[in-house]
């Protein structure tokens, strides 16, 4: 070419664009030398095009006067995408796709533009069964009221057809397992089959990519170490219709020979055999060698990897190696590389915005100066988590100057706060009148700070203390009550510290003048203070708890079915000592694991047994007699329940087990006995159980126990006076659908059996009251847990010959 | 005058009210109209004057957290400005008022910290270096004791090796500092109290690293305050180590 000096460059063609811009884009500049013809130009056009921007692109030359050239840039430009419609589908699932898709305004419509946005489309429809989805991209160029082209409109009409199913699957190939079975090993991809209702049988292309290596695992779990899928094909039938032909390569059957271990010294080899719990001979098991090596879904598994990562070996590396293959026998070796021993250095928190250290690093299971231990990692996480101060799903250990020259790491918790408080506050019509409720829950109080105005933003926080206060009204009674939980009582050692009182105002309703009566009432006076110390033995998840409680019920004049003396007192003073068992993780708003077990006994003092009362003959006493001679029960029952005499025992255990995913099954079994130590005193009206219902405490005067059954009204399945034995077997199918900070929900199905009975005479742990049903829980850090359940009760409540049917119970709280 | 400037068209008036307002302390009706001119003025020569009067309201305000970014953001836009320096020094300053106390996160301590060094580095000369440097000492003071009360807290909590670890390395990131003494006397008492509840067979041992321990305690600070209890626990670790060697 000739070499020429570019004088004015030049651009038409532009419409949105700046002419400069496309001159800068060109890289063309004014008194450049160039050649015409030559590559340069042709960089230029190439470049052009790849700004992906235009539809043409060409160079003229315009003028030339000795060696200067003009030069015009002419573009057309491609249009750009002014609106996108989806026809074809519904309107929420378009506009999700929409969303998807990402087609803003103002993008350049190309050819691949549109290519791509029709194959993800298709394949998305693929992936959910839709195999033969169409979809037709149409454009059309939309002018303004000028008649200037502003860009083009995109309609995507989808027609996703019908879902493709699976009508067979073809198996060749297979000696050693049969059709069934393999085709078993295929979690998500079934064949028809009009018994299967859980399972639906359409053909999801990434369900049937996982399918595939799962069958070729479970072949490996038998010991077919080489089994292959050779090929596999799709065969259309009709349009809704699919066949599956998949052909396989078995290989032999092979067996676990030799297994050496190499570079083990802290453990011996017999120890490690037991570890790997694989002995020679054995069935091939590529999958399970794995799992006793490392096993990737338990953080707690007792494999080989976590034999030294619990005792400090962090730098630990372990490689099984086949070593040698003869006929179908498999020889190991293990190789090992301990590492030298890792210690942790500094142990830190962050995040931590409200809550102090101390209440923090007191439940570390990591010190400095510890061996590495990844069971005390695990554990603190979800020790953390227990405490309810912070978003349990995000806790996260980092690993911080990891040295392997020096074996020092530095852990570092990352904690993210999440509001400890909650509120209560109800009103609403109940009982004959208004009822107002107000309750205060402060999770991570700070006590000491109570009195320092500066702590209040808005609250003084952040020292673990629980603090609650209640006031519940009504025009008939009121109720208040109040406490106090420190966990670490002196901060120097896990005991925990509560303290608690209640008093009760009830007075007499007259509920055909609607009028309460202030000279008849009831007051209950009460409190409590108890401590509970975490426990070395049989394991540190056990804690035993003492209380002492103490109630005074004081009548004025108060007369109901509940006393036979309508003026008097009873007192309630007992002790009460549990132990229990809670290792359940990681949220305690939903377990994943775990279980929990409590066991209590309640006791009063023996006052039969030394107070010189005989109970049995008081009415033949004088003192205790009507004027007519006959037995006055008021005076009576004043004398036998003037300090109340019983024991009581408890059991409730819990278990968690995570099935699949997230999905956890939760049995549960609770006991409940109430007893005399002086038969003629006998058992108290106080203190009983009450069954049936949503189990919220409505307003218990008597110390009653309320037991939720699920199905039944509140309180319906005990006689009027409560009973003095109950057990009850429930088991929950729990489904999480959110574990956001904000708001956790879950999903769960029930069935479970419960009945109270008057002393063991008449108890029959197989007569139960059943009830099934389904509800949903929402966990928000300022409201607590809510919750709807629907029960259906199979079993007649007393007194009818019907299923109860149908209850809805509305939850506020862990009841269940 | 007030709610017509606040009402106006007058981007003028409303700055001119805003700083007479700025002027005399009344900052919240100030804020007020600068919020509205902000937009209004950005990147005319006038923003200088007005973005340091937006910080410096926010700072004056107390609301720390806007106010260390409006700073950076004016330190940023005006390196030149004649008020930079005073902006580069409040700047830090708000991040001091937003380190929180010491038993909690401190990350706002430390960019705090970082603020103020950087200050310190660019402006050795100025009026505020005094002021800084203070600030400086009282936030590496509140992380000092932060890590000495975690430290303190395993010995509270009957961990002892724990404890010796973490004064160890206390000592060994904090040389400078004003609990390195009592650090040095912790260290010395939580060996002493770990080697007392040991196993019968590890006693002796411990007992001399306790020992070892005071040693390094007493040549660091030969003239303690902790030096009579320190002596009155020596004396007992001596008398052990006898009886056990009889």
């Amino acid at each position: 070419g000739k070499k020429y000096t570019i004088g004015e460059i030049t651009v038409s063609g532009a419409q949105s664009f700046n002419e400069l811009t496309v001159i800068t884009f060109s890289g063309l500049k004014k008194g450049e030398e160039i050649y015409i013809p030559g590559q340069r130009i042709s960089n230029v056009i190439k470049k052009l095009w790849d700004e992906n921007l235009f539809s043409d692109v060409n160079i003229y030359v315009t003028d030339i006067q000795d060696n200067i050239v003009d030069l015009e840039i002419n573009i057309t430009e491609l249009p750009t995408l002014n609106e996108t419609t989806i026809t074809g589908i519904r309107k929420g699932k378009a506009k999700e796709l929409l969303k998807e898709l990402d087609l803003t305004k103002g993008k350049k419509v190309t050819k691949n533009l549109l290519t791509t946005t029709e194959n993800f489309i298709k394949n998305k429809y693929k992936d959910d069964g839709f195999f033969f989805a169409n979809v037709m991209m149409n454009t059309n160029t939309v002018v303004d009221s000028t008649g200037e082209e502003i860009g083009q409109n995109l309609n995507i009409n989808i027609d996703r057809g019908k879902k493709v199913k699976v009508k067979k699957i073809h198996i060749a190939g297979n000696n050693e397992l049969t059709n069934a079975k393999v085709r078993r090993s295929m979690k998500n991809t079934k064949q028809k089959n009009p018994i299967r209702i859980f399972k639906r049988s359409k053909y999801i292309k990434s369900a049937y990519e996982e399918d595939k290596a799962s069958l070729v695992s479970n072949y490996k779990e038998k010991g077919y170490r080489d089994a292959r899928i050779v090929s596999d094909s799709l065969a259309i039938v009709d349009e809704k219709n699919i066949e599956l032909f998949i052909n396989l390569e078995e290989g032999r059957k092979h067996y676990f020979g030799d297994i050496r271990f190499i570079g083990n010294s802290i453990y011996t080899d017999q120890e490690l055999k037991n570890f790997l719990g694989i002995q020679k001979g054995d069935t091939y098991n590529g999958v399970l060698l794995q799992e006793r090596i490392a096993d990737d879904t338990d953080p707690d598994a007792d494999d080989l990897t976590n034999a030294y990562q619990n005792n400090g070996y962090l730098f630990s590396r372990i490689n099984p190696v086949e070593v040698n293959i003869q006929n179908d026998t498999i020889d190991f070796e293990i190789r090992i590389y301990e590492g030298r021993l890792a210690y942790f250095n500094n142990v830190t928190v962050v995040g931590n915005d409200k809550t102090n250290d101390h209440v923090i690093y007191r439940e570390l299971r990591v010190r400095p100066g510890q061996k590495y231990s990844k069971r005390n990692v695990v554990r603190t996480i979800r020790e953390l988590g227990q405490l309810g101060f912070f978003d349990p799903e995000t806790i996260a250990p980092e690993f911080k100057n990891v040295d392997p020259n020096t074996g020092t790491l530095d852990m570092e918790f990352r904690v993210e706060e999440s509001g400890a408080s909650q509120i209560e506050l109800q009103g609403g019509y109940g009982g004959g009148g208004f009822v107002g409720t107000l309750g205060l829950s402060f999770n991570n109080f700070s006590l000491r700070n109570i009195f320092n105005g500066d702590a209040y933003r808005p609250l003084p926080m952040g020292d673990g203390q629980k603090l609650s206060l209640r006031a519940q009204a009504s025009s008939f009674y009121q109720t208040y009550s109040l406490s106090l939980v420190e966990p670490w009582l002196g901060g120097k050692k896990p005991v925990q510290f509560s303290l608690s009182f209640s008093h009760t105002i009830q007075y007499f309703y007259d509920f055909r003048e609607r009028e309460a009566d202030r000279d008849r009432r009831f007051l209950i006076t009460g409190g409590s203070i108890g401590l509970a110390k975490r426990l070395r033995w049989p394991d540190d998840h056990f804690v035993l708890s003492h209380a002492i409680s103490f109630q005074h019920y004081n009548l004025k004049n108060y007369n109901t079915g509940l006393f036979t003396f309508g003026n008097g007192f009873s007192n309630n003073l007992a002790y009460t000592i549990g132990v229990s068992r809670n290792n359940t993780f990681t949220n305690p708003v939903f377990p994943l694991g775990g279980s929990e077990f409590n066991v209590t006994a309640k006791l009063t003092p023996p006052y039969s047994l030394f107070n010189n009362v005989k109970y049995s003959t008081l009415d033949s006493d004088p003192e205790f007699q009507n004027p007519d001679g006959s037995p006055n029960q008021g005076l009576i029952d004043q004398k036998r329940f003037n300090w109340l005499e019983y024991y009581k025992i408890k059991f409730k255990g819990t278990w968690y087990t995570n099935i699949i995913d997230k999905l956890v099954l939760r049995p549960q079994v609770e006991f409940g006995f109430l007893g005399a130590y002086n038969l003629d005193r006998g058992v108290p009206p106080f203190e009983r159980f009450f069954m049936g219902g949503d189990g919220l405490g409505a307003f218990s005067l008597d110390g009653r126990e309320i037991i939720s059954l699920r199905g039944y009204p509140n309180q319906s399945l005990s006689d009027q006076d409560g009973n003095t034995i109950f057990n009850k077997f429930s088991l929950e199918l729990r489904y999480p659908i959110t574990l956001k900070q904000m708001a956790s929900i879950y999903a769960l199905t029930f069935i479970e059996g419960g009945a109270t009975y008057d002393g063991f005479k008449n108890y029959n742990p197989f007569q139960l009251k059943r009830s099934a049903g389904a509800g949903i829980r929402i966990f928000m850090p300022a409201f607590g847990l809510l919750g709807i359940d629907f029960g259906y009760g199979f079993d007649p409540i007393p007194g009818t010959f019907q299923a109860n049917g149908w209850e809805t119970h509305f939850i506020i709280g862990q009841q269940f | 005058p007030y709610q017509k400037a606040l009402k106006s068209e007058d981007v003028g008036l409303k700055f001119h009210m805003a700083d007479s307002l700025y002027t005399v302390g009344k900052y919240k009706k100030a804020l007020k109209l600068m919020e509205q001119v902000v937009p209004e003025y950005r990147g005319k020569p006038q923003a200088e004057k007005l973005m340091f009067l937006y910080s410096d309201t926010f700072y004056n305000l107390g609301d720390y957290y806007l106010a260390g970014y409006q700073f950076e953001r004016f330190s940023n836009s005006y390196p030149l400005s004649e008020k930079a320096e005073e902006a580069a020094f409040k700047g830090a300053k708000s991040y001091y008022f937003l380190s929180p106390r010491y038993s909690l996160d401190q990350k706002d301590t430390k960019v705090a910290l970082e603020k103020l060094q950087e200050f310190i580095n660019k402006y050795s000369n100025s009026t505020f270096i005094a002021d800084a440097n203070q600030l400086v000492e009282e936030l590496t003071h509140k992380l000092e004791k932060k890590e000495f009360e975690v430290a303190k807290q395993y010995n509270r909590i009957f961990d002892y090796k724990a404890a010796i670890s973490a004064f160890d390395n206390f000592i060994l990131d904090h040389p400078g500092s004003e609990f390195r003494e009592e650090a040095y006397f912790m260290k010395f008492e939580s060996a002493y109290q770990l080697a007392v509840r040991s196993i019968e067979n590890l006693v002796e041992e411990r007992l001399t690293t306790a020992k070892s321990y005071y040693e390094s305690f007493k040549r660091n600070y030969p003239e303690s305050k902790f030096q009579a209890e320190a002596e009155t626990i020596l004396e007992d670790i001596e008398q052990r180590i006898d009886n056990k060697q009889v």
